[in-house]
C-alpha cells in the first residue's frame, strides 16, 4: 500500500507540471508509469503461486507466464530511472528534485518491506546514516539553489562536480 | 539433504540484496544525470542511497550449521506440519527461513509458527522464522508419498545490504488420505469362528442376550434365568450370542483417475477405502487390502494400528502406469480369505475389474461396491456427442445393473458426505451372505 502510493506521488511529483517537459518526457511518463505499476502488483502477488493443473487452458497459463514475468524485472529500478529522467527533462526547481530524491528513497525502503516481509523496526540500525544522507541532500539543495559564481558551462559542471565530491566525501568520513 | 537432528555445514552463497542493486540504482541515477545535465541537485538526490551503500562491510561467515527435521513423516492431508530448524554460526546476521514448495504443499503464512529462538543471540528483527531454532510450518494439500521441497536459508546483514542463500533438500513424507467419515458397519451374517465383538446368530459365549432354554447338568449356575424358571416350573437358563470377528478386504480400484482435480475418482477411492479400513479396525475386525492397479498388490486381513499403517504405505505405494495389456482377471487367494467381506471401490469403468468381480462372486464372496464415478465425458454439444455420452451413460447402468442381477450390491458415494449414507440399507441388519 505504501509502496504504491509512494510510486505514484513519485511519478506524478517528478511529471508536474505536465506540459513544461522537454522532448522525450511523455516517453519517461509511460515508462514511469508502467514500471510503478508493475512494481506495485509483483508486491501484491507477494509469493503466490497459481494451484498447478494439468489440464490447465490457455488463459490461466498465459496468466503464469505473466506472472513470472513480472516477478523477473527489475520494475522498482526503472521507476526511480524514470522519475529522475522525469525530473531532469523538466528542469525544476532544487528544492523540487530534493523532494523527489527523499520520496524515492522511502520508496525503495517501503518496495524492500514489503518484499521481505520485515517490520519497519529493521529499519532502526540504518537511521542514524539515512538522517546523515537527508542532511547531505539538503546541504547539496541549497548549495543549489545559491547563485552561480560565474556563467556558461563550466560553472554549472563546477557545481556539479562539487556536489559529486561532497556526496563521495560524505560517503568516505562515515564512521561506520 | 540435511540429517535430521545432526547439524551439518551449510556452504552460502553471498551476493547483494535486492535493496542494495536498488539504491545503487539511485545512487549511479543520480550521480550520472547531476553530471550530464550539470545539475547538482541530482548528486544531493543520490547523497542518502550513497551514504547507506558506503555501510558495506565483506565480514561474513562462508558457511553455517544447519539442522532440520520434520515434525512429522506421516500426516493426513490437509494437515499441518513442520520442519524444525536450528541453523548456527551466523553470528549477528539475521536468518530468514523459507520453504521452496514441492507439488501439493503450501507453505502457511508466518505468524502459524513464529520464532522460537536464537542459539547465538542472533537479533531478532520482526522478519519471518528468525532466529536459531525457527518452525517453519507448511500443510499438506494431496495425498501421496512426496517432497516436502527445499529449505532456503538467507542471511541478511543488519544494513540488509547482502544476503547469503543456502538450499537445503528437505525430507520426504508420506500423506495419507483424508479417511471419509463412517460411524456404522455392514456386518455379515455367516462370520468366521474366532472371537471378536460383532454377535452372531450361534449362541456362545458373548455379553449379547440371545434367549432361555433348559437347564442341563454342567451348564453355568450363575445364568440361571430365575422369574422364567419360575414361571415354567423347570430350570431355564440365559443364552447369549458369540462374539465373532469378521474378515473384511477393501479393494480400492485406481485404474482410472478421471473428475476434477482434488476430488477425482482415485482420491475418492483412497479416501473412501481409508474410511472404511480405520472404521472396520476401530470395531477390531479383521481388515485386509487389495490395491488394483497395473498390478495387483495386497496385505493380508490383520488387526490394529499397525495393521492401518501397513494398508496407508500400500495405497501410497507408486501407482506406476496402467498397463492395458496386463491382463489380470482372477484376484489372488491369499488375499482373499473365505467367508470375507469385500468391499470395493471403484468407478467400474475397467471392463477387467469388472470381470473380476463376477468371478468372485461366482467363487461365493459376499461383495459390495461403492460407486464412485464423478465424472462424465465432455466433448461438444452437438447431436453427436450428446448422443455418444447417452451410449455411455447406458453402458455404464449397463455394467451396475448386471452386477447387481448377480447379487452385489452397488451404492454411489460422492466423495462429499459420510459414508454411512449410502451404506444405511446394509448396517441397519445382518448382509446375508449367500453362497
Amino acid at each position: 500500500m505504501a509502496a504504491g502510493l509512494l510510486a505514484a506521488a513519485c511519478v506524478a511529483w517528478s511529471a508536474s507540471p505536465l506540459a513544461g517537459g522537454g522532448s522525450g518526457t511523455r516517453p519517461a511518463l509511460i515508462v514511469g508509469i508502467s514500471c510503478a505499476a508493475a512494481a506495485v502488483f509483483r508486491l501484491a502477488a507477494g509469493d503466490w503461486v497459481p494451484p498447478a493443473d494439468v489440464f490447465e487452458n490457455l488463459v490461466v497459463r498465459t496468466g503464469r507466464l505473466l506472472l513470472e514475468a513480472l516477478r523477473a524485472g527489475p520494475w522498482a529500478e526503472g521507476t526511480v530511472i524514470a522519475a529522475l529522467a522525469l525530473e531532469a527533462l523538466h528542469h525544476s526547481r532544487p528544492w523540487h528534485t530534493g523532494l523527489l530524491a527523499v520520496a524515492l528513497t522511502a520508496f525503495l525502503f517501503a518496495v524492500h518491506l514489503a518484499e521481505s516481509g520485515a517490520r519497519p523496526a529493521v529499519l532502526r540500525p540504518q537511521l542514524p546514516v539515512l538522517t546523515a544522507g537527508f542532511g547531505l541532500l539538503v546541504l547539496c539543495c541549497g548549495a543549489a539553489l545559491l547563485p552561480a559564481a560565474g556563467t556558461g558551462a563550466a560553472s554549472g559542471w563546477l557545481r556539479a562536480f562539487a556536489a559529486v565530491a561532497a556526496v563521495a566525501a560524505g560517503a568516505l568520513a562515515l564512521p561506520v | 539433504m540435511v540429517t535430521p537432528g545432526h547439524p551439518q555445514p551449510v556452504r552460502l552463497s553471498w551476493g547483494p540484496s535486492g535493496h542494495a542493486k536498488r539504491l545503487l540504482t539511485l545512487a549511479l541515477a543520480g550521480l550520472a544525470i547531476a553530471v550530464l545535465a550539470r545539475r547538482a541537485e541530482f548528486a544531493a538526490a543520490a547523497a542518502p542511497a550513497v551514504l547507506l551503500l558506503a555501510t558495506w562491510r565483506r565480514d561474513r561467515p562462508r558457511s553455517v550449521l544447519v539442522s532440520a527435521t520434520l515434525t512429522a513423516r506421516r500426516m493426513v492431508e490437509g494437515e499441518y506440519a513442520a520442519v524444525q530448524v536450528t541453523v548456527s554460526g551466523h553470528g549477528a546476521l539475521a536468518v530468514e527461513l523459507r520453504i521452496d514448495p514441492a507439488s501439493a504443499i503450501t507453505p502457511v503464512a508466518r505468524g502459524t509458527a513464529g520464532p522460537v529462538g536464537s542459539d547465538d543471540g542472533g537479533p531478532d528483527d520482526g522478519g519471518p522464522n528468525h532466529g536459531g531454532r525457527s518452525g517453519v510450518p507448511f500443510l499438506a494439500t494431496h495425498w501421496g508419498s512426496r517432497e516436502v521441497g527445499v529449505l532456503e536459508i538467507i542471511l541478511r546483514d543488519r544494513w540488509r545490504l547482502s544476503e547469503g542463500r543456502a538450499a537445503v533438500p528437505l525430507p520426504r513424507i508420506d500423506c495419507y488420505p483424508l479417511p471419509a467419515h463412517q460411524r456404522t458397519r455392514v456386518v455379515l451374517s455367516r462370520l468366521p469362528s474366532r472371537l471378536g465383538e460383532h454377535a452372531a446368530r450361534v449362541p456362545g459365549e458373548g455379553t449379547e442376550f440371545a434367549g432361555v432354554r433348559e437347564f442341563v447338568p454342567g451348564d453355568r449356575q450363575r445364568r440361571i434365568n430365575w422369574p422364567a424358571t419360575t414361571r415354567r416350573g423347570s430350570l431355564q437358563l440365559n443364552t447369549f450370542a458369540a462374539e465373532r470377528v469378521q474378515n473384511v478386504v477393501v479393494l480400492a480400484d485406481a485404474t482410472a483417475d478421471v473428475g476434477s482435480p482434488g476430488s477425482t475418482t482415485s482420491d475418492l477411492v483412497h479416501r473412501g477405502a481409508a474410511g472404511m479400513v480405520r472404521s472396520y479396525l476401530a470395531a477390531r475386525d479383521r481388515v485386509g487390502f487389495i490395491g488394483y492397479r497395473n498390478q495387483i498388490s495386497w496385505i493380508s486381513p490383520g488387526t490394529g494400528q499397525r495393521q492401518f499403517h501397513r494398508i496407508m504405505d500400500a495405497m501410497l505405494a507408486e501407482p506406476g502406469n496402467w498397463d492395458a495389456r496386463s491382463g489380470i482377471r482372477r484376484l489372488p487367494r491369499a488375499a482373499l480369505p473365505s467367508g470375507a467381506l469385500i468391499i470395493v471401490f471403484s468407478p467400474l469403468l475397467d471392463s477387467r475389474l469388472v470381470e473380476t468381480l463376477r468371478d468372485l462372486r461366482e467363487r461365493g464372496f459376499t461383495l459390495l461396491i461403492i460407486d464412485v464415478l464423478n465424472a462424465a465425458p465432455g466433448g461438444g454439444k452437438d447431436r453427436i456427442s450428446d448422443l455418444a455420452r447417452r451410449i455411455w451413460r447406458m453402458e455404464q447402468d449397463a455394467i451396475r445393473f448386471s452386477l447387481r442381477e448377480l447379487g452385489i450390491p452397488v451404492v454411489y458415494w460422492d466423495g462429499e458426505q459420510s459414508l454411512d449414507e449410502p451404506l444405511a440399507p446394509y448396517t441397519r441388519r445382518v448382509m446375508v451372505s449367500r453362497r
